[in-house]
């Protein structure tokens, strides 16, 4: 146990450490700017029917909490998610396996080294919500246990209950990263649908790992007694559309209860205990099937090295002469075969479905939901287009190679836009028969955009994960018809014009971005 | 052909330097480079494989500059690095295939070329399995076999016998010296016998700085009657550590048979001259540089 320091804290440099971390600080720093919007935006992160508090310490305090317990939770488990896939990976898994540490101990090394990392972004926010605090308001007080109380007892916690999930995922599924985001994000589904849901207030407490039902029944109790209204529910998150004029009210805090105190501790015990119990089940590094292929293999190998080299070497006079082409195509083909062979059969045929599927769902429902989950059920093959050669070690060949910035890069991302395009060709085809050109030009652009950001966000923070977790908010962000989000043109603008342009030029930068930092890296290894 | 470096100085940061106002010519045939870690080896190779910038100094390849031109070497470069992996879901056919899209090495006869050289270093009946299932000899053979695909003129090669069994490396070095008439060979490794074997001329470098390049026969001359050996107790070897440079020791029992170089000094009255190797001569280089 007394070696659990040094576990936790070189696990967590070893994530901190990194270009994508230091990408997500950025936009944490973005996000929490936003939480706090001013009065002339045309969103808000919280409101009830009609009603916005007056921008006091409180309410800057408690919503950007509040949206730090929600917003981190949900991407938070992505970013930290693979702690112990890294180890797998690396093979340092073996030497942990090999030394006395426990599974318990070990397990919790990585729920505190995860709660560490969501930590470090939760205080960003912390910081940013006080300097909001002052940019924003005028005439109110500063209150600092107004932001300390709902980061302590919202964010932390269910911080800590989304890094012990990481950790179970990791147990229980193994690699299996995207069964792990699927079913996460199930569940995230359930807690937010009971926190608004759920009548019985006391019940509805004590199921809350996000400590947010507390605030909420506050905020409406206050506006029902100051107003005389029957409202039973907030509208949470980034909500758009609603520039209509709020009535305003004062809300100074929650009141903190000894059963919201109590449900906040058992949701604490419930982080640790799931971390316990999943120590039981913890492989330690020890795959049976994996073993059993590797023996397999070296016997293999083992054939082979009683001959090694053939005998007669090379014989160059019968190679035949050297054709040369600089063309792509073969580069696309084979990124083509790459693409296509990562994930499991059955993901395929969830892929396959789903985009037939679109050939007899409402157009509407195929461009808005359809068609960014089929998408989005490519993150893994996207978010490695241009990060692959480095993850495979390749990039020493693919660097030396002739003209890499104009060949390689360009066939990664036609292989993308190739595959985004042929799974969306069912919706393409029923907009042609309609004769509907501009929603065909906004799947195109989206297709463009979206894995133009693959490989930006790939190549700039050399890994996955950034990619990762910004398609999955985008993906989340449409099916809540977030307006700027849109990408694909699922969701109708106003000067479709303006729209298409926005999105040309954001490729354009994009693909600007890409090409400058890989023409950097190919020549800085 | 002719590769001319000059003073090539690659600086990381302000802490750390890979290589320091070196110069040299490489000529055909093969180039042994021999140094302890960090002497500047795999800095030296990526950046002659432009896949690594120097700070200060020049590369002409044929009186091409090809650190503004990188292409110029690339079309007839090939390169092994040290640490190299590969894709594991493709088998060698499509992995090989896919590094001649990258050469730009093409035509109806790619198949066939794939096939011999495949055949070359043995793989051809696990040519259709994934490599991730390759042991570690096996990859270094796919590693070996890019490196072949374009019919290179210039062919880097950082420690290219890592992982490789006693066999394998005798093939290797078979295949190696088969290729040296009209290429240019640039070779590291920590196994001096390999280099011992193969190299026509040898670069010894320590801490970013070339030490020495010659003929093996002349670098070798710089020990030349200065390798003695003898036996002695295993107490007195701390004493002679203090008066010569000691190569390698070997228990007999109470007794130590010890190799060693002469600095300054005269020869122990036990002592028996030996012939020198080019491992006395390297560590000997390196040694007394330190």
């Amino acid at each position: 146990m007394r070696y659990i320091y040094s576990i936790i804290k070189a696990d967590y440099l070893q994530r901190t450490r990194s270009y994508a971390f230091l990408i997500t600080l950025a936009i944490t720093f973005f996000a929490a700017y936003s939480f706090v919007p001013p009065p002339t935006a045309s969103y808000t992160t919280l409101s009830v029917v009609g009603y916005k508090g007056v921008y006091n310490s409180a309410w800057v305090g408690y919503v950007s909490g509040m949206m730090t317990a929600i917003m981190l939770s949900l991407y938070g488990f992505f970013l930290v998610n693979g702690g112990i896939k890294k180890d797998i990976e690396t093979e340092v898994g073996l030497i942990i396996a090999t030394t006395p540490i426990t599974n318990f101990v070990y397990l919790l090394s990585k729920l505190f080294s995860n709660f560490l990392v969501l930590l470090t972004i939760a205080g960003c926010t912390f910081v940013v919500s006080i300097i909001m605090f002052f940019v924003r308001t005028s005439g109110h007080a500063f209150i600092l246990s107004n932001f300390l109380i709902p980061y302590l007892l919202f964010a932390a916690p269910s911080l800590l209950v989304v890094s012990s999930l990481a950790v179970i995922s990791e147990v229980f599924l193994r690699k299996r990263s995207f069964l792990q985001y699927l079913v996460f994000f199930f569940l995230f589904g359930i807690m937010m649908a009971n926190v608004t849901a759920q009548k019985n207030e006391t019940l509805a407490v004590l199921i809350d790992p996000l400590g947010v039902r507390t605030m909420t029944s506050s905020i409406t109790n206050l506006v029902n007694s100051q107003f005389h209204q029957h409202i039973d529910g907030v509208n949470l998150g980034f909500i758009y559309g609603h520039k209509q004029a709020f009535k305003t009210f004062e809300w100074n805090g929650i009141t903190i209860t000894s059963l919201f105190l109590f449900s906040r501790l058992l949701w604490i015990i419930f982080a640790f205990g799931l971390v316990y119990l999943s120590s039981f089940f913890f492989h330690r590094f020890d795959f049976k099937q994996p073993v059993s292929k590797r023996k397999k293999s070296s016997i293999n190998a083992e054939q082979n090295t009683v001959i090694t080299f053939a005998a007669t070497g090379i014989n160059r006079a019968l190679i035949p002469p050297l054709v040369i082409d600089y063309g792509i195509f073969p580069f696309i083909k084979t990124e083509l075969l790459l693409l296509t062979r990562k994930g499991t059969k059955w993901l395929g045929l969830v892929i396959g479905g789903l985009s037939l599927s679109m050939l007899f769902a409402p157009i509407n429902v195929a461009h808005a939901y359809l068609l960014p989950i089929l998408w989005f059920l490519q993150v893994t093959r996207w978010s490695e287009l241009a990060t692959k050669e480095e993850t495979n070690r390749l990039h020493y060949f693919t660097y030396a190679s002739y003209k890499p910035l104009q060949r390689m890069l360009p066939a990664q991302i036609l292989a993308g836009i190739t595959l985004a395009l042929v799974l969306a060709l069912p919706l393409i085809l029923r907009y042609a028969i309609n004769l509907d050109v501009y929603p065909i030009f906004d799947i195109i652009n989206g297709a463009i955009f979206i894995i133009l950001l693959a490989v930006c966000l790939g190549i700039v923070s050399r890994g996955k994960k950034l990619f990762e977790i910004s398609f999955f908010m985008l993906s989340y962000a449409l099916i809540e018809k977030v307006p700027i989000l849109d990408y694909m043109g699922a969701i109708k603008h106003n000067n479709h014009i303006s729209y298409m342009v926005i999105i040309l030029t954001v490729n354009v930068f994009l693909l600007g971005i890409s090409f400058a930092v890989r023409n950097y890296q190919s020549r800085h290894l | 052909m002719s590769l001319v470096i000059k003073n090539l100085t690659k600086q990381y940061n302000k802490h750390k330097t890979g290589l320091t106002d070196y110069s040299i010519t490489i000529d055909k045939g093969i180039l042994g480079l021999l140094g302890p870690n960090g002497a500047g080896k795999s800095t030296l190779m990526k950046i002659i494989a432009t896949i690594s910038k120097p700070t200060h100094g020049t590369l002409f390849l044929d009186g091409e500059d090809i650190v503004t031109n990188p292409d110029h070497i690339r079309k007839i470069l090939g390169y092994l690095p040290q640490d190299f992996g590969v894709y594991p879901n493709l088998n060698a056919y499509e992995f090989l295939e896919y590094i001649a899209a990258m050469k730009g090495v093409g035509g109806k006869d790619l198949r066939k070329r794939i096939d011999m050289l495949l055949e070359g270093v043995n793989l051809t009946t696990d040519a259709k399995r994934p490599i991730g299932t390759y042991s570690g000899g096996m990859k270094q053979r796919i590693g070996i076999a890019q490196a072949l695909l374009n019919d290179p003129k210039v062919l880097i090669f950082d420690e290219p016998t890592v992982g490789l069994d006693p066999e394998e490396r005798v093939r290797f070095r078979q295949l190696i010296s088969d290729l040296a008439d009209d290429c240019i060979i640039i070779l590291s490794s920590h196994i001096v016998s390999d280099i011992e074997t193969i190299a026509d001329e040898v670069a010894i470098m320590k801490n970013g700085i070339l030490l020495h390049k010659a003929l093996q026969p002349d670098i070798i001359n710089q020990v030349k009657g200065r390798v003695f050996e003898a036996v002695i107790d295993n107490h007195e070897i701390a004493a002679l550590r203090t008066k010569h440079l000691v190569i390698d020791t070997s228990r007999q029992k109470d007794k130590s048979r010890v190799r060693y170089i002469l600095k300054d000094s005269q020869p122990e009255p036990t002592a028996v001259a030996v012939n020198a190797t080019l491992e006395d001569a390297y560590l000997f280089l390196t040694q007394n540089n330190a």
